[in-house]
């Protein structure tokens, strides 16, 4: 699917905030948009939300089209900076929430209590929402989106204003939603979030996704690389080795540099000709940032859509 | 969906209560309580006339502003404000929305209306003035009216933000009580073109003249049910082709 903002007076301004964008979803995985800002991850999870109609192309949820109200009755939404109705309290905001999800009497009434223990907002689901904290305010948005008890849970950053107690309560929501069977659909930049709690994830830039698969082939995939000490040798003397490598570091008359696993032996060979020593060598852990990173340096604008 | 539906109405009425909507009671109150005295000062032949003038007149005036600024604000502040995103993700349609947020808006009006009528006849009894007929009928007529003026804001604050609404609205409210001066006069006229313009203009305003009976309750006299009756259907035939218009106009709106 694609979409394109249209501004403007005669609507000619362009941003086409993502491009031929192809994602599915299996049943039971949780899978993390991942992407800088205006990559258009919240794009994508508004047109799944029918918030946004795409510009082309469909979307199904469960094999219903995103335009069609019941495609949402299985779905839990938390939004970007959620805004509850601020002149409710916590509760009768949940509440409301179930009640537009179909629930009613004794059902509601124990779910209510139900999410929002879950959250750990019980002192404070008495309180109007305009007295709430932000973090609050994000705990209180998504014991809404739990309340129907979806098979599908669509959060778009998460964790954003939660303190370190609420992070990982959120996380061990999720991991508990997906031990039940839920779907969750999640972005985020934190990409220590995404390591810890993806199944599959894919990458976003600039509208375009760049990236796709499990988390673990998409590490494993990376050549591995190994960090290597030398010493007894000048860095010009190191340049003249002859196998390729990357000089990190000086330390204290020791070179860190990088070789690939590939590459390790001729190195250590030619170093030693040099009349140089290797006295340490450690692997490098291959992490999502350096793949986040990588990824954003094959793209060539990083922040925004692309504007025309 | 009536659970939902209820939902939503009942929620814009808290809104309404908790945003202390209410107020305007108090103000119509003070107003009461003041105009009388001047009246007492003022007046000795028609006593229960200007009462019933300034009644019905300061009430409609109060409600109307209410209406029309309500209704303008309701959803493009749900918008702005980002309260929307977790409602209109339920599995609601839009339409569902929309009129559920007009039923809150009428329900909250509904019960200004009832309060402030008891006030007002409260005040009649004391100061022994009979609550006519005519006067019945005026507010009946009133709260028709104000259906229209929030079907109004609610279309055109559809596609336009809250400020342009509400002043369109305002113009519509006034140009909606000439509307039957502009087919008179301009089926007097000689030419051809005006003609179709007047009658084109007094087909597409809502003919408000219709819902505004303050005169009849002031001199006392008497409205018959089934003049009343075709007006209130009248409003909500233009109402209804309103509300069609806002749900299409909205359905297909981003919320970004
Ligand atoms: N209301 C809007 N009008 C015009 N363009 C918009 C609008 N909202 C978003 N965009 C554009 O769409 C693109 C994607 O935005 P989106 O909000 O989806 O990004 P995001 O990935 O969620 O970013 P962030 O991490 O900052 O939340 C951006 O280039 C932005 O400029
Ligand atoms: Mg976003």
């Amino acid at each position: 699917m694609s979409k394109t903002y249209r501004l403007g007076f005669f609507l000619n301004k362009n941003v086409l905030a993502l491009q031929g964008l192809e994602l599915v979803i299996e049943p039971g995985q949780i899978f993390g948009l991942l992407g800088p800002n205006g990559a258009g991850k919240s794009t994508t999870i508004k047109i799944l939300m029918n918030l946004v109609r795409p510009s082309s192309g469909t979307v199904r949820i469960f094999g219903t089209e995103a335009a069609k109200r019941e495609a949402r009755s299985q779905v839990g939404f938390l939004p970007e900076n959620p805004m509850p109705y601020e002149y409710l309290s916590g509760e009768e905001f949940v509440r409301l929430a179930g009640k537009l999800l179909g629930l009613s009497g004794q059902a509601l009434d124990t779910r209510v209590k139900e999410v929002i223990g879950a959250v750990e907002m019980s002192n404070a689901a008495k309180l109007q929402v305009r007295r709430y904290s932000k973090g609050m305010v994000q705990r209180i948005a998504l014991a809404q989106a739990l309340i129907n008890k979806p098979r599908l849970l669509i959060l778009d950053e998460p964790t954003s204003g939660l303190d370190p107690l609420g992070r990982r309560l959120m996380r061990d929501i999720i991991l508990e939603q997906r031990s039940q069977g839920t779907t969750v659909l999640f972005c985020t930049h934190i990409i220590s979030d995404a390591e810890t709690l993806c199944d599959r994830l894919a990458v976003l830039v600039a509208g375009k996704k760049v990236q796709e698969g499990k988390v673990s082939e998409l590490l494993s995939s990376q050549v591995p690389v190994l960090e290597v000490a030398v010493e007894g040798l000048s860095k010009e003397q190191l340049s003249s080795v002859g196998v390729n490598h990357e000089l990190k570091q000086e330390i204290s008359e020791r070179l860190w540099v990088r070789v690939t696993d590939q590459d390790l032996q001729a190195f250590i060979g030619a170093t030693q000709r040099l009349q140089g020593r290797v006295t340490r060598i450690q692997p490098i852990r291959f992490t999502l940032e350096d793949l986040f990173m990588n990824a954003l340096q094959q793209a060539e604008t990083k922040v925004g859509g692309t504007f025309s | 969906m009536i659970g939902s539906l209820w939902a939503l109405i009942w929620n814009g009425y808290r809104e309404a209560r908790r945003n202390r909507v209410t107020v305007v009671v108090a103000a119509f109150a003070l107003v009461l309580l003041f105009s009388t005295q001047l009246a007492m000062e003022v007046t000795v032949m028609t006593f229960d006339r200007v009462n019933t003038d300034v009644g019905l007149g300061s009430m409609s005036l109060m409600l109307v502003f209410l209406a029309i600024f309500l209704s303008s604000a309701l959803v493009p502040r749900e918008i702005e404000r980002r309260t929307i995103f977790m409602v209109v993700s339920k599995p609601i349609s839009r339409g569902l929305y929309l009129v559920g947020r007009l039923g809150g808006n009428m329900l909250t009006l509904a019960i200004l209306t009832v309060v402030m009528s008891l006030v007002f006849a409260a005040e009649l009894v004391l100061l022994r003035s009979p609550v006519t007929q005519p006067i019945i009928a005026a507010i009946i007529a009133l709260y028709f009216e104000l259906l229209v003026l929030s079907c109004l804001g609610f279309f055109f604050s559809s596609f336009s933000g809250q400020t342009v609404a509400a002043v369109v609205v305002s113009g519509l409210f006034f140009a909606g009580h000439l509307s039957g001066d502009i087919y008179r006069h301009a089926s007097r006229s000689d030419v051809q073109l005006v003609q179709w313009v007047g009658k084109a203009i007094y087909y597409a305003l809502p003919n408000l003249d219709r819902l505004d009976l303050k005169v009849q309750a002031a001199y006392a006299s008497p409205v018959a049910w089934s003049d009343l009756g075709a007006s209130i259907v009248y409003a909500l035939a233009y109402s209804i082709a309103l509300m069609i218009g806002t749900v299409v106009i909205f359905e297909r709106r981003d919320f970004r």
